[in-house]
């Protein structure tokens, strides 16, 4: 061979390779051309995320707390807009979304303008209609009809869907989350979010203007949405919405009512409140001021705040002092004449008239401050701490909801670092050991507590979530281990502890003698806490009910408004007397709702629910985005 | 020293405007019209930074004494090797482990070594006194390690790269061509297996040719008979293989398969480069670019930003101003007297020109997406640096011309 011969050959290849290139082109662009301009002037072929639909929350008998319901959400087409000014004065005019606003969402956007941004949702039906002519101009903005949340009462557990923000779209980009989507902000929906969710599905658009297939695919590949889990809760609607209208008008506080069986919640209030729907909407500068005015609605009382347990914290007190063998059910302490002195100090009895010298069940009763000042001064402090920290009352319970509270009880150290010596502290300790002084408790640790004594000694972590419905039946202990241990206590304490409640509500100059229950034996303690909140006493009372085994456990807590006995007992008496009244129809078991019946769930009712249920996930994949570590 | 009557200045004017071409064709990529406004990427003005580096590495590449170039390769071509290797140790990238990022700089250790794979491969072949089937085992050799390493990786659009040059090396070095058609036929055979008829036509076509390159009949029987085995053989390995490994195949073949993947975006681009027409949408006013639908359509998708808004004038334009390069380019080859030289040219021209056809295909839907960039007009620092220095190591050798032999 020459060397013309390779010239050759690559002179042939580059003329073969370029002839068929333009001939390509040629078909592509010329003959072609107006075609595929048709296709690209109206954005036919684009990829479409179909919405999971998230799942749904319920309570134990399948009643919707929160559910999904239609919507029309106004959506925009960046790519498409042909004047912002005008685009920006019509949805100022008719949606309230200022310039600014609709720039920030565009240039969010920017890279993927083909994509609908989510402007609005839940449009009234009126507006739809009335801009549906002007809407001609607008070829950028379409109405969709959708899905939206719905809650149906106001609360604190199940929280709100909010828009993703800027800074959880870095976090969960990877995730598959949309820049319209939503995501929990907090309550369930935001420890939950994981189950809740459900994943996106995608499919191809590719029809004309007719709607016929421009068949540039011949399979069909898209990807169907798996929708998120239905949470069931042990929250029983019923009890809620009666703890919720017995609540005293214009008072702050809460109550939580949970099951002693199962550790589950029953009935979660916390006031003031706020209807979680308002924020699906825009939120308007009146709603908002509301939101964060002084009585802070958004407060979760139950588990973001700590409060000065007062005498509820009493038992905890009793135990160690049982415990380490300080006294027994008979053993009398200092007499109360109002009060004690403590080195030059007079500790005051919250009965002036003095109790005199009692056992430590009469001490519940009458709930004798004198009787734990002095049973704490004969021990050490860090005894009571480690007592305080066994009883589940300073570490936060891990209840299945987010920014849960811990706690607070001093040990040795922490009075070293403040005051520099760990002895003579008898002043503080005669504080801690009626629950004043640095002690703090969030009222669910205090429930969570009281459940424990009614369940003979074993501690139970309160939580809301049953088991999930709909694509895969997980029950609670599937998706999250619920933690549990057995107080240290000897039969005996548990024994004496629980005669002393008993006392409190049934014995001659018990606290609680308003609560009665026919047809229950009732146990609880009251407590009147001072605090800097203000000049009256926080009103407590923690209790529980055992008909032929202990039923529920109720916990009363009212900011700055007097005595436990005469403010918090009652309500929680009303509450343990309409659940007697009503024991049959609150204990009868609930059909399951045909949308999330399997054939299994027929022959064998609820308890194959959980049988029933797909393998154990991954215990990462399940963990919700919310929890801590 | 350049030598300024040796020195191919149209050679290098051509690359310059190719250069130019592509920052043009990136601003405008670049850009997203929304209403009013137009946002202009950064990448526009990083791209003229390269292009600035990549010119002065040719530069000084072309000013480097020849024997201090040549006792370079042999150690940067290890050195790229090991590259090769560390690079799978790399956290993936969108699933293959292709990319050493550094401060916000991505380096590609595949890019490199095309470059250098080339040249040490011109060198071995071009040895004197070596038989013809020597060459094409040593050729194959040469390239077996680091397509190995780029097939680990994955990277099956680059390896491809390889196999054509060592042809086009070949070639230049005069090795007879039916030994390049034996080469191929194995290839032909599988994808003439999809449909029987297309086997017995492929067979006949492959005797004809061997018989006119005078071979005797008994390799011709030997190379029909092997390779009626192949094809007749494909069909078993097929069905061994399993579902999702099938479908895998099936969707780089037909990429219309995978309609929310791979399908989409060629269909995107077609779109675009289709909706341009004759004359284009004209500067910045490409719809489809302005849309977005393709994410990044600066780098291998670029020319569908080309077509769309300067139409098929455009594209000609650029398809002229490719063909008069290469054009060029085979000239070089031939002028160069100098065997390793003149292979290492050849190798160079194949590269470019494959990737330069299989791009621009993908954007019209002709072969599958295989991630393969337009050479000086795609997106990308060290792409744009290892391809401006390959042309500038033809300039380099047409400057030396004569200075042996």
């Amino acid at each position: 061979m020459t060397k013309s011969v390779s010239t050759l050959v690559f002179r042939i290849t580059l003329g073969v390779l370029l002839l068929v290139l333009v001939v390509a082109l040629f078909r592509l662009q010329v003959v072609k051309g107006a075609y595929y301009q048709r296709i690209a002037e109206s954005n036919f072929v684009r990829i479409r995320r179909i919405i999971a639909t998230r799942g749904e929350i319920y309570d134990s008998k399948y009643r919707p707390i929160a559910a999904n319901i239609p919507s029309q959400n106004l959506y925009l087409t960046s790519g498409k807009i042909a004047s912002t000014e005008r685009l920006a004065a019509f949805l100022l005019r008719h949606f309230g979304i200022s310039a600014e606003e609709l720039k920030e969402l565009v240039f969010q956007q920017r890279f993927k303008s083909y994509e609908e941004i989510l402007l609005a949702v839940n449009v009234p039906y009126e507006t739809v209609l009335s801009l549906s002519e002007r809407l001609d101009r607008f070829p950028e903005l379409a109405f969709r009809v959708e899905t939206t949340r719905s809650y149906m009462y106001p609360n604190h557990f199940t929280g709100y869907l909010g828009r993703i923000d800027q800074k959880e779209y870095q976090l969960y980009r990877d995730e598959d989350y949309s820049l319209n989507g939503y995501i929990g902000k907090t309550g369930l929906e935001r420890y939950y979010e994981v189950l809740l969710r459900g994943k996106d599905g995608k499919e191809i658009v590719q029809v004309d203007a007719q709607g016929r297939s421009l068949e540039f695919f011949r399979e069909d590949t898209s990807i169907e949405p798996l929708n998120g889990l239905s949470l069931v809760l042990s929250i029983d609607n019923d009890l809620q919405n009666y703890a919720d209208g017995i609540f005293p008008e214009g008072l702050k506080g809460c109550i939580v009512v949970s099951d002693v069986k199962t550790g589950g919640i029953l009935a979660y209030v916390s006031k003031p409140d706020y209807d979680p729907n308002v924020f699906l909407q825009r939120i308007s500068p009146e709603q908002w001021a509301e939101l964060n005015s002084s009585s802070r609605p958004l407060l979760d009382r139950i588990i973001h705040a700590t409060y000065p347990p007062g005498s509820v914290y009493k038992p905890v007190t009793g135990a160690e002092g049982l415990e380490a063998g300080l006294i027994d059910r008979h053993t009398r302490l200092a007499s109360c004449r109002g009060g004690l002195k403590i080195g030059n100090r007079f500790f005051r009895c919250w009965s002036s008239s003095g109790h005199g010298s009692l056992d430590i069940v009469n001490a519940f009763k009458v709930s004798c401050d004198v009787f734990f000042y002095d049973l704490i001064n004969k021990a050490n402090l860090d005894n009571f701490y480690r007592m305080a920290v066994a009883c589940g009352v300073v570490n936060k319970t891990g209840i299945d909801l987010p920014n849960e509270r811990n706690g607070f009880y001093p040990d040795s150290r922490y009075y070293q670092k403040k005051l520099g010596r760990t002895a003579g502290l008898a002043g503080y300790k005669a504080n801690l050991a009626i629950g004043q002084g640095e002690v703090l408790t969030t009222p669910l640790q205090i429930n969570a507590f009281f459940a424990a004594i009614a369940r003979n000694g074993l501690w139970v972590q309160p939580h809301l979530l049953v088991k999930t419905m709909g694509r895969s039946k997980l029950a609670r202990e599937e998706v999250v281990p619920i933690a549990k241990h057995k107080l240290p206590w000897k039969p005996s304490t548990l024994q004496i502890i629980q005669d002393g409640l008993w006392a409190v509500c049934n014995a001659p100059g018990g606290t609680a003698r308003v609560v009665s229950v026919a047809g229950a034996q009732s146990y609880g303690k009251t407590g009147s806490a001072e605090n800097f909140m203000g000049k009256r006493t926080h009103a407590w009372f923690s209790g529980y009910i055992v008909k032929d085994n202990p039923e529920i456990v109720v916990t009363v807590f009212l900011e700055n408004a007097g005595g436990g006995g005469a403010m918090a007992a009652p309500i929680a008496n009303r509450i343990f007397n309409y659940y007697i009244g009503n024991y049959a129809r609150i204990k009868q078991p609930a059909v399951i709702p045909p949308q999330f019946q399997t054939p299994g769930d027929l022959d064998t009712g609820d308890a194959a629910a959980t049988e029933s249920a797909e393998p154990v996930p991954d215990p990462a994949e399940t963990t919700p985005a919310g929890t801590e570590p | 020293m350049i030598n300024r009557k040796k020195f191919d200045f149209v050679l290098a004017a051509y690359l310059l405007a190719l250069i130019i071409f592509g920052c043009v064709a990136i601003y405008t990529a670049s850009c997203t019209t929304i209403g009013e406004y137009t946002t202009v990427a950064s990448n526009w003005w990083k791209q003229i930074i390269f292009a600035v580096i990549a010119i002065g590495c040719t530069i000084v590449l072309i000013r480097l004494p020849m024997p201090i170039f040549d006792i370079l390769i042999l150690p940067l071509s290890i050195l790229n090797i090991l590259a090769l290797i560390a690079v799978l140790f790399t956290q993936a990238i969108h699933g293959s482990h292709r990319w050493f990022s550094l401060m916000g700089i991505h380096y590609q250790p595949s890019e490199s070594a095309k470059l250098l794979t080339i040249i040490m491969t011109a060198r071995v072949i071009s040895k004197e006194h070596l038989s013809e089937l020597r060459q094409i085992f040593y050729g194959l050799g040469m390239i077996a390690l680091p397509v190995a390493l780029i097939v680990i990786e994955p990277d099956l659009g680059s390896t491809l790269v390889f196999g054509v040059s060592l042809l086009a090396m070949l070639v230049a070095a005069d090795v007879p061509l039916f030994y390049l058609l034996l080469m191929v036929s194995p290839i032909v055979s599988i994808v003439s297996s999809v449909w029987w008829p297309a086997i017995i036509i492929w067979i006949l076509i492959l005797v004809f040719l061997l018989y006119r390159s005078g071979l005797s009949w008994v390799p011709i029987t030997i190379a029909s008979i092997s390779n009626i085995f192949i094809a007749l053989f494909m069909p078993v390995f097929w069905n061994g293989l399993k579902d999702y490994q099938q479908n895998r195949i099936l969707t780089f073949v037909d990429p219309l398969r995978d309609p929310l993947g791979a399908g989409y975006q060629i269909i995107q681009a077609k779109i675009a480069v289709g909706s341009g027409s004759i004359l284009g949408k004209g500067w910045l006013q490409g719809t489809q670019k302005n849309m977005n639908f393709l994410p990044v359509h600066h780098t291998d998708f670029i020319f569908s930003v080309i077509g769309e808004e300067f139409g098929f004038v455009g594209s000609m334009l650029l398809l002229l101003l490719f063909t008069l390069f290469f054009l060029r380019l085979i000239r070089a080859v031939g002028e160069i007297k100098v065997p390793e030289r003149r292979i290492a040219s050849a190798g160079i021209l194949a590269y470019l020109m494959f990737q330069t056809f299989i791009n621009i295909g993908m954007n019209i839907g002709l072969v599958p997406a295989t991630g393969i960039p337009l050479p000086f007009i795609s997106y990308g620092g060290s792409n744009l640096l290892i391809n401006t220095l390959s042309v500038g190591v033809v300039l380099k050798y047409l400057n030396e011309r004569g200075f042996m032999k």
